[in-house]
């Protein structure tokens, strides 16, 4: 009976080792030779895409934190003021974050689609649209009436998904 | 409703109805979060909690072959059927069999671990996340969203289990077990033991059990 439950264990274990090993993308096999090249910016490869990594991460963060507001019954105009005002300083310079090199090819982890540098102007266009939605947003939240910037947060909410949708890896 | 003596109730009409909800539920949840429809994600990851709630409770309080404990019981007499079943000698179990039972506990944990994931996850924009991620941080919201994420393909792996159980029976042993989970009843000539449980469904305590899981989504629904 004792072999029996082996037999059994084992093809479960081999199975949640090959589930768990789609998991990681070890980070540590393939610090590839372009990503500490350096870049005209004076940041390497590597930096420049942490870089960017942290501060649409900062987006994120505040995105959660007006949305948690506008789920309130009472939500916090003051939360939400500080947060809108987050995201256009985050977000400034968006479209030097992507030098040529940062993409996927130079083998440090990213989301950043190859496409990216395909259609750049493209790119910029939707980065632009973006800034400008944001900037609208946290006019808005400074005005204090929580419809209005419900409105303005979902419109700014779409300018990042209609660019997320085309150039970022889904995950 | 079948009431020819010689076919007895085997699953209740609760247990056989959130069954098949959990059918249509399930491809469903997958499809909206794969399509990014969050708003229907979110409705259907309620109605979801909802009913295993109601599952849960009914485990508790529900008719015989539905509740936890004599499932529990059951499990002493595995090795005995295994043992049968590995000579294709069949039996058939009133409720679940001692090995569907590892089955039934695995699904719902799956369920409740998806469940309790779902509620707090955040994406990764931080525009999407579920009732309950007001109270938890952006970085704790978005690891709970990558158990959700992982924890759906050991879900799906345990379905395709139950799927395969479920053809093995009706393939290797010719016991049909589709058909009692949509009637209800089988007939009491496949059952070998002279006396069984009593498996009547009682009107007050799926009442309560609906009543104390609706009230739960209500208050899931308005929170915030």
């Amino acid at each position: 009976m004792k072999r029996r439950k082996i037999q059994m264990i084992v093809p479960v274990l081999a199975g949640l080792t090959l589930l768990s090993a789609c998991g990681d993308t070890g980070e540590t096999d393939t610090a590839s030779e372009t990503a500490n090249v350096e870049l005209a910016n004076g940041m390497t490869v590597k930096a420049q895409i942490e870089a960017r990594q942290a501060q649409l991460k900062n987006i994120g963060k505040a995105f959660k934190a007006i949305s948690d507001q506008l789920k309130a019954d009472s939500p916090d105009v003051a939360i939400i003021q500080a947060a809108t005002a987050v995201v256009p300083k985050e977000a400034a310079g968006m479209v030097d974050w992507f030098p040529a090199g940062t993409g996927p090819e130079s083998g440090v982890e990213t989301d950043a689609l190859p496409i990216i540098w395909k259609e750049t102007a493209d790119f910029n266009e939707k980065v632009a649209a973006m800034q400008e939605a944001a900037a609208k947003l946290d006019a808005t939240a400074q005005g204090g009436d929580v419809a209005a910037i419900a409105t303005a947060f979902k419109t700014t909410g779409g300018t990042c998904k209609s660019c997320h949708d085309k150039y970022r890896l889904d995950d | 409703m079948n009431t020819d003596p010689a076919r007895i109730l085997v699953w209740d009409w609760a247990v056989r109805l959130v069954h098949w909800l959990m059918v249509v539920l399930v491809p469903l949840l997958w499809w909206t979060a794969e399509e990014g429809f969050m708003d229907w994600h979110r409705s259907l990851g309620l109605t979801m909690f909802g009913l295993v709630l109601f599952r849960l409770i009914w485990g508790l309080i529900g008719t015989w072959t539905a509740r936890f404990a004599p499932m529990v019981r059951r499990i002493g007499s595995l090795k005995s059927y295994v043992g049968k079943l590995r000579n294709r000698e069949y039996s058939a179990s009133f409720g679940h069999s001692p090995l569907a039972v590892f089955g039934v506990f695995a699904l719902l944990l799956a369920l409740v671990t998806q469940i309790g994931t779902g509620l707090f996850s955040v994406d990764v924009d931080g525009l999407e996340s579920g009732p309950l991620s007001v109270l938890v941080s952006f970085d704790t919201g978005r690891q709970l969203a990558e158990v959700h994420e992982f924890n759906f393909n050991l879900l799906a792996a345990l379905i395709g289990l139950h799927i395969t159980a479920i053809a093995a029976y009706h393939f290797v042993l010719r016991a049909n077990l589709v058909g009692p989970m949509i009637t209800g009843r089988r007939s009491r000539v496949d059952f070998a033991a002279t006396a069984l449980p009593e498996n009547r469904m009682r009107f007050f305590p799926m009442i309560g059990a609906a009543v104390l899981s609706l009230a739960c989504v209500i208050v899931l629904l308005n929170f915030g």
